[in-house]
């Protein structure tokens, strides 16, 4: 009896994307194998982490995430510039929660202000994520995306319903852009093909599946981004060879396993351990599935992840 | 092939307001217009029908009967529904569909025998959706068993090997043609049937013919019996009569693994062959499909 081992037909690969400043650049994507299959190929890139920072002070935090961050929680920028020296973050994911119709509703210009020092302050690539409202992303991305020309942002999300708006000014100021679908294989690579055809190109795009926490469908999140890796990897299918990034901090921190205190619940066990393993493991979990770039919070659940990655990388190091 | 009309459907955007207001104008209207389109049998869908499905799918019957002496498949999941049109179709009547949950065996199987209708075998189990071509197999050896204890031939049965959206899970759109190619190994005699437009369903209107063609003429490749379909897609019906050869020897061959440089062939030939690529799970599928 002999052991075949199993072999995938590759045909080809993930697009190996820059972004950055030309002095402060990064690199994702290079994939030419499932993740972590290093058996098969070296990843060129493993998965970075964007640590994120708020335009404006959480409100609704569980304590455990506001912790680590409280000396610098009400700017922005000294709070980027935290997550890189003392936490290595290698990217930054700015959230423009403040902008919200919803909440605080701040104007394009005021968002466009703060960028503008979160921009100046940090040395590492700086992701720009709205609030997938149309109307208002329209607006304040599409002023971020002019005060910051040639800053080389990362800016989304852009949905179906709004990337005609956005891309062509986010392309103009030099910056790159997310692509935003409902966690729809289909519809992910549809909205590829229009920012094509709008005149997006390739090494501008990395792909937003939509992901969602443990417990609350992270199984769709995952199948879809297999499927995607799939189709990239072994039908070479060009409209779907993009990096992915996963939003995935805000998903697991607003659960209510994340946000009950350990006295409301005791049977939970300790919030603070609950919380960062649950992030942790969502984080993981979408590695694990294929993305190239996890938006986290708490420092230790980013140091368990990095442990992770480094661990499955090993072999290759 | 046998084409069933689909127009006549409780669920339809322009016919669903006459069906549930019963006028019979635009009902009768749009009977003609599916018979001179060139029709076999009607489809008459008036869906669940819980409430009054006796009386609607009578006045029904009653209705398309005084424009056309088209034979009628009566689909709706309401028992007694079927029961009525039953009693009043002039022609042979085919029952859409009876599936492999016991109610519906009990219920419907009998009513076949006795008012010598044909059926439609769904393959829809207890457990649902059949998961691949095997599962399939085993429910369509499952119902012409049970069909045939009544006595009900195979020649009366219509196997529906059950069409799903190529936008939901390209797997089962496979499967569904794997079994058509071994459908007559397993139930030698049976007819068999398909919901043909429910592999475009979820694609942008304009472009559902495009798939809706190209899975037909994958299936004709194993002698699919009958569809029901689009009355009013002209070229589906050309291409089920036959007066397509060149594109069918084209889809046929791509099944079989010829990979035709897209470039050389005809506008034509290329919204076929994106489709059968498309269908055979060799690409993607995105709404932009014909345009990449």
């Amino acid at each position: 009896m002999f052991f075949k081992t199993p072999e995938i037909q590759y045909n080809g690969s993930i697009r190996e994307i820059t972004l950055g400043s030309v002095e402060n650049s990064i690199t994702v994507g290079g994939e030419s194998a499932f993740p972590f299959h290093t058996f098969d190929a070296p990843m060129p890139h493993l998965p970075v982490i964007a640590m994120e920072v708020y335009d404006v002070k959480p409100e609704d935090w569980a304590e455990a995430a506001i912790e680590p961050f409280k000396d610098v929680i009400n700017d922005p920028a000294k709070w980027a510039k935290k997550c890189i020296d003392e936490y290595k973050a290698e990217m930054i994911c700015l959230q423009l929660s403040g902008t919200d119709p919803n909440g605080l509703d701040r104007s394009a210009d005021e968002a466009a202000e703060t960028v503008k020092k979160v921009a100046d302050a940090v040395n590492v690539p700086l992701i720009i994520w709205g609030t997938a409202n149309h109307e208002k992303d329209t607006a304040v991305l599409n002023r971020v995306c002019q005060v910051c020309k040639g800053k080389n942002l990362i800016v989304g999300p852009l949905e179906e319903g709004d990337y005609k708006n956005i891309a062509p000014t986010a392309i103009e100021c030099g910056h790159s852009i997310i692509a935003s679908s409902p966690i729809d294989i289909n519809l992910a690579k549809q909205l590829n093909i229009l920012l094509g055809n709008l005149g997006v190109p390739d090494d501008k795009i990395l792909i937003d599946p939509t992901v969602s926490s443990i417990g609350y469908g992270i199984e769709y999140a995952y199948s879809v981004i297999e499927r995607i890796r799939i189709a990239a990897l072994t039908q070479n299918d060009k409209k779907l060879q993009f990096p992915i990034i996963c939003n995935i901090a805000a998903e697991t921190w607003k659960t209510k396993e994340a946000k009950t205190p350990t006295a409301e619940n005791p049977a939970l066990g300790d919030a603070k351990k609950r919380a960062i393993l649950l992030e942790a493991m969502s984080a993981m979990t979408l590695a694990t599935a294929g993305a190239d770039i996890l938006i986290m919070r708490h420092p230790e659940a980013i140091k368990l992840v990095r442990e992770m990655i480094a661990d499955l990388a090993s072999n290759q190091l | 092939m046998i084409l069933i009309g689909e127009n006549i459907n409780i669920m339809s955007k322009t016919i669903g307001a006459a069906l549930r207001e019963r006028l019979p104008d635009p009902v009768r209207e749009l009977a003609k217009a599916e018979s001179n389109a060139g029709m076999d049998y009607l489809d008459l869908n008036i869906g669940p029908a819980r409430k009054d499905g006796d009386e609607l799918m009578k006045w029904l019957v009653e209705t398309v009967q005084e424009v056309t002496d088209m034979p009628l498949s009566l689909d709706t999941t309401n028992a007694l529904a079927t029961e009525s049109g039953l009693k009043i179709c002039e022609k042979r009547a085919l029952i859409n569909s009876v599936s492999l949950q016991p109610e519906r065996l009990e219920k419907v199987l009998p009513m076949a025998k006795k008012y010598d209708a044909e059926i439609i075998g769904l393959l829809w189990g207890t457990d649902g959706m059949p998961r691949d071509a095997n599962e399939r197999c085993m429910l369509a050896v499952d119902i012409v068993y049970k069909a045939n204890e009544i006595g009900i031939p195979n020649e009366d049965i219509w196997i529906d090997p059950i069409v799903t959206p190529v936008s939901v899970d390209i797997n089962q759109v496979k499967a569904c043609i794997e079994f058509m190619s071994m459908l007559g190994d397993i139930a030698p005699g049976c007819k068999s049937v398909v919901g043909l437009s429910n592999v475009s369903n979820g694609t942008p209107a304009n472009l559902r013919p495009y798939l809706n063609r190209t899975y037909l003429a994958m299936l004709m490749k194993y002698s699919i019996y009958a569809a029901i379909v689009d009355a009013f897609d002209a070229e589906l019906i050309r291409l089920a009569r036959g007066e397509m050869p060149e594109i069918l020897e084209l889809v046929h061959k791509m099944m079989d693994g010829y990979n035709p440089d897209i470039s050389t062939l005809s506008p034509k030939e290329k919204e076929y062959a994106k489709s059968v690529k498309v269908l055979k799970g060799n690409t993607l599928y995105s709404h932009s499909w014909l345009e990449i």
